[in-house]
């Protein structure tokens, strides 16, 4: 038995660059190596020869066993994405930085979105797809923005696969993404409780412990949620390295995801990435819970209206006009 | 004996209606259901949010200059503009100093396309520079007014979108809900001698959903 640290890392490293791993290659590994990891696991030293395989292994192991992320403490959420960085690195040799903000205390995420402002140049839309990770094969989406005919404002009537010039004359555009709603039907929905409502408002989803199901999507009556058919694919020089656990990290096939108003993000302070891209100002975000900011001032002093307002689920985001 | 039998009967149906009174009101109704919102309860906070307890947030980097307004009573800045003007100061060239005919057509401003105002009222170059001194704007009561702080000449006509625009519903802050107000300027969106933003095709498109 050997325990030559550097050794051992250097085996790690040669392994994850000549091997490519899944889920059947990890199942095949366990049923074999299932020795040398518990071994690894109690005494935290591994046999030379299998070195890099249990490394990788052990920290899939201690992956597949942890908590919802809601009952995790600080020190146990500060593990996990450490192991996660860890296991970009062996895997795809990547360097992520991923976080595990906390809500900010006092601070309540509200979202208004002009709808006399918006030209539909959908700015907004290729920087989400870029900041969160989204799967370029399909080409998912959490934005979409409808052309609409005057007077309607149901986003049901409009256009929203449009590609010509725009702003097109008497028309005007609506978007949606996920509304995090206050009451959100989604969270009720799902079985595993992988889902919830963060205390600062955002509705989140634990990948790990997403099983799949697809109920939230079929009880979000805004069509806020979007289903991972197969692996994301994102080249690797366009990944965002600066991710949260319940934000833009990597989504395996077959889980859940949604907009997270850039939980990356907004936890550090920032604008989310739409806000920020959007070229004509149409989009409005702060703090509910500070009646000095914007958001406040647009629910004071304009027209302001929710999607479906009658359904009773209180979804933070406002559309309002000029 | 028959009195109070009386009594009793009374008691009871008075009791019975009281209860039933009662669980009527306890019943959820649905037009009070719909009035008790999380908005109360937000609307209640009137204690401002500390701004800077966002440890995280950093100072924006651009080049910017405190308002000469006021935003919800207290301070905030906005993105500067003169460093992006190209040939700024003007008065390098708009000056007493004689110029060769030579480079006439590389000191004109050709360039500048003015599309500003409706067919008819058209604005021309004079009626936001000032006349004489080239460095500054000028707005329709004579005062002088800095290039940085456009948004006092724009807000003459414009004065729905300015007062949107100090309050938050109309622009965009640079990079952070949290942190120091910083603000997008006028200009820093709009080509101020071409405000309305050109049409052109969309930066990506829709395919249907899963």
């Amino acid at each position: 038995m050997s325990c030559n640290k550097t050794d051992q890392e250097k085996n790690i490293l040669e392994d994850a660059q000549s091997e490519t791993s899944s889920r059947r290659t990890f199942l095949k590994g366990m049923s074999i190596g299932a020795a040398a990891a518990s071994a690894a696991l109690v005494t935290g030293c591994v046999p030379g020869a299998d070195a890099a395989a249990s490394g990788e292994l052990k920290l899939r192991w201690q992956e597949f066993f942890k908590k919802n992320y809601r009952l995790m403490t600080q020190e146990e959420k500060d593990q996990t994405v450490a192991r996660l960085e860890r296991l970009a690195a062996l895997k795809n040799n990547q360097e992520l930085q991923i976080g595990s903000e906390p809500p900010i205390p006092g601070v309540l995420y509200g979202y208004a979105f002009n709808i006399t402002r918006c030209e539909g140049f959908m700015e907004c839309v290729t920087a989400c797809v870029k900041e969160n990770n989204l799967d370029r094969k399909t080409n998912t989406q959490y934005i979409r923005i409808f052309e609409m005919e005057p007077g309607k404002l149901d986003p049901s009537t409009g256009d929203g696969q449009y590609y010509h010039e725009v702003p097109v004359e008497n028309k005007f555009y609506m978007g949606t993404q996920c509304f995090h709603c206050e009451n959100a039907p989604c969270t009720k929905a799902c079985p595993t409780r992988a889902t919830w409502r963060e205390p600062d408002g955002i509705v989140v989803v634990d990948y790990d412990w997403c099983i799949g199901c697809r109920y939230c999507q079929a009880a979000c009556p805004y069509y806020g949620r979007r289903f991972n058919w197969g692996d994301s694919e994102v080249p690797k020089e366009e990944i965002t390295q600066k991710q949260h656990y319940l934000g833009n990290r990597k989504r395996p096939m077959g889980k859940m995801e949604k907009c997270t108003f850039c939980i990356q993000r907004t936890r550090k302070g920032k604008l989310p990435a739409c806000v920020e891209a959007c070229p004509t100002g149409s989009r409005v975000f702060g703090n509910l819970l500070d009646p000095d900011s914007e958001i406040r001032y647009v629910l004071k002093h304009k027209k302001v209206f929710r999607m479906k307002e009658e359904l009773g689920t209180e979804p933070k985001f406002w559309y309002f006009i000029d | 004996m028959k009195n109070s039998r009386f009594l009793h009967l009374i008691t009871m149906q008075l009791s019975g209606s009281i209860l039933l009174l009662v669980c009527i009101l306890m019943l959820p109704h649905p037009g009070v259901a719909s009035e008790t919102s999380f908005l109360d309860t937000i609307k209640e906070v009137d204690e401002p949010f500390d701004n800077r307890s966002v440890s995280q947030v950093q100072p924006v980097v651009q080049l910017t200059v405190l308002a000469k307004e006021k935003y919800q009573g207290g301070t905030f800045r906005v993105l500067a503009r003169k460093q992006d003007i190209e040939r700024y100061k003007c008065s390098s060239c708009h000056n007493a100093k004689e110029v060769l005919g030579k480079n006439a057509f590389e000191l004109t401003h050709g360039n500048v396309v003015i599309n500003h105002g409706q067919e008819g009222t058209a604005l021309g170059c004079i009626d936001c520079h000032h006349p004489e001194d080239l460095d500054s704007l000028e707005d329709k009561k004579g005062r002088k007014i800095d290039f940085d702080h456009s948004y006092q000449l724009c807000g003459q006509c414009h004065f729905r979108q300015k007062r949107d625009w100090l309050g938050g519903a109309h622009g965009k802050r640079v990079s952070y809900w949290a942190g120091d107000r910083v603000v997008y300027n006028c200009t820093t969106c709009h080509d101020p001698h071409a405000p309305k933003f050109a049409k052109r095709f969309p930066a990506t498109y829709s395919v249907p959903l899963n």
